[in-house]
């Protein structure tokens, strides 16, 4: 086992088609990818049971959580779900909860989470000379890895003119760089060390090992952040996960990016340290973040084009990951020998960050 | 004064400030506009911390929001300001406000479609 990796292995993985607007339940849209995971009837009677809550990083919190719990020896085996139903409610009241997130003197100016991307992408552009191109870029490029993921909400390719066509949201930001709201779940099945089989009776050898997990707070009200395109929480969490796992950001094969809006993207990949500041747009356009580049971002779609049922969208990262790092998934979208794999998922506009490195 | 808020004593969260207004310690003088219990500088309670009205900032990034809440105006115009050691941000009159700016709040607008409160809205500065 690689000494910087905890003790803990993902098992099995999980998930349902993430939708607009599923006609199943919640419980059953959770029980089908928890089904998924374990593959096999596992009895849960008797086991400790929690409930996460961290907004749209509930399902990082929740693995993050369950890591702990297997590693800490309360338990060996731990499963991890993650699930979310946005239709349940109407557009207005969903929309309306979203915007809650906010401070309370955010909310009194009518502000939204897509008006701190408007505000963060016309900053970004500015300060980096870069052009709009460069946001529609990122959502091409993950409208285009999620052509072939049969679980994605937006198996539809699109190019950089669509994007820069569709309607504003928040300027500079369009429709195409905003993710949707989705319906779906995810899970995975976690294991301390090698005696317990695997849950799909795979060798446990062949198993991905969580290697770090870490998260940090930010500051709530955005406009407390010295500089609109920083993250501190990102950045935080970003270093402590590099330092659990002992790798730098030079060592990840693929990367899942919480790419809420397009620029968010950006500026996490330069939080995160896999890119200086101010050139991250240059990468994407350069290609250097598609599936056969330097490093594959987002190669499931990313929340973009995949879906963003908040509650699954954490797990739904660790289960791309998982497939990628095994390699059992179609040419068309595999990252070829991938044995490092790093996610973040960001709860609000970065109120709370969580990492998570795999490896192989 | 430092120490515990009293429990009796309604703290600075639950105080509704007009948009212009910002908190001050009184204390060490450290100025935040978005409600906190404690002073962030020294950690006097807020509990009963002056406020200050705002004069002039510099903006830093504008938007302007297409798609909004129901009870909230189409389109919004927002502006993230600094207010000297204060930034938020707030909403702007309407779209003649630039990053590079010079702004202050004026006039009494319904922010949210329902309330009584009226509060004002960000508008350009004449450079001298």
């Amino acid at each position: 086992m690689d000494p910087s990796a905890t003790d803990v292995r993902v098992s099995g993985v999980g998930t349902t088609p993430f939708e607009s607007d599923s006609q199943r339940a919640l419980i059953d849209l959770a029980a089908t990818a928890a089904e998924r995971a374990l593959a096999a009837a596992l009895g849960l009677n008797g086991a400790a049971a929690d409930r996460i809550e961290n907004t749209s990083a509930t399902g990082a919190s929740a693995f993050h959580r369950g890591v702990d719990r297997v590693e800490s020896s309360d338990a060996d085996v731990a499963l991890v779900v993650g699930a979310e139903k946005m239709s349940a409610g109407d557009t207005r009241r969903v929309t309306e909860a979203i915007s809650r997130l906010v401070h309370r003197r955010e909310y009194a100016q009518g502000i939204t989470l897509p008006s701190f991307g408007g505000l963060a992408a016309g900053a970004y552009l500015d300060r980096h000379d870069a052009p709009r191109e460069a946001l529609a870029a990122v959502a091409a490029k993950n409208h285009a890895n999620a052509v072939d993921n049969p679980v994605a909400q937006f198996r539809k390719s699109i190019d950089v003119e669509d994007a820069l066509d569709s309607p504003v949201v928040a300027a500079p930001l369009r429709l195409y760089d905003c993710c949707p709201m989705s319906d779906g779940a995810a899970a995975v099945v976690l294991i301390r060390g090698d005696k317990e089989p695997g849950a799909a009776g795979a060798d446990p050898a062949t198993e991905p090992r969580v290697a770090g997990t870490a998260s940090a707070t930010g500051t709530h009200a955005v406009a407390e952040r010295p500089d609109p395109l920083s993250i501190d929480s990102v950045r935080t969490a970003g270093e402590r996960v590099f330092d659990r796992a002992g790798i730098r950001p030079d060592d990840v094969d693929v990367a899942c990016i919480h790419d809420a809006f397009t620029v968010l993207e950006l500026i996490e990949l330069e939080e995160l340290g896999f890119y200086e500041t101010g050139t991250a747009w240059e990468a994407t356009l350069d290609g250097d973040t598609a599936l056969d580049g330097d490093l594959p971002v987002n190669p499931g779609g990313g929340l973009k084009a995949r879906g963003h049922p908040l509650g699954a969208t954490g797990l739904s990262q660790i289960v791309e990951l998982v497939c990628q790092l095994r390699g059992d998934l179609p040419e068309s979208r595999r990252v070829d020998g991938a044995e490092t794999a790093f996610a973040i998922n960001v709860a609000g506009f970065g109120n709370n960050s969580v990492c998570t490195v795999l490896r192989a | 004064m430092t120490g515990r808020p009293h429990p009796d004593r309604t703290a600075s969260d639950d105080r509704d400030l007009p948009a212009d207004r910002t908190f001050v310690c009184d204390d060490c003088g450290r100025r935040w506009y978005y409600d906190r219990r404690r002073c962030p500088e020294c950690g006097r309670s807020s509990a009963d911390a002056s406020t200050v009205r705002l004069e002039t900032g510099a903006v830093v990034a504008t938007t302007t929001v297409e798609t909004t809440p129901p009870d909230v105006r189409t389109p919004n115009h927002l502006a993230l300001v600094r207010f000297d050691d204060v930034q938020l941000i707030a909403q702007a009159a309407d779209a003649d406000v630039s990053p590079g700016d010079r702004v202050r709040f004026d006039g009494s607008h319904r922010l949210r479609d329902g309330r009584e409160r009226t509060d004002p809205r960000l508008v350009a500065v004449e450079e001298p």
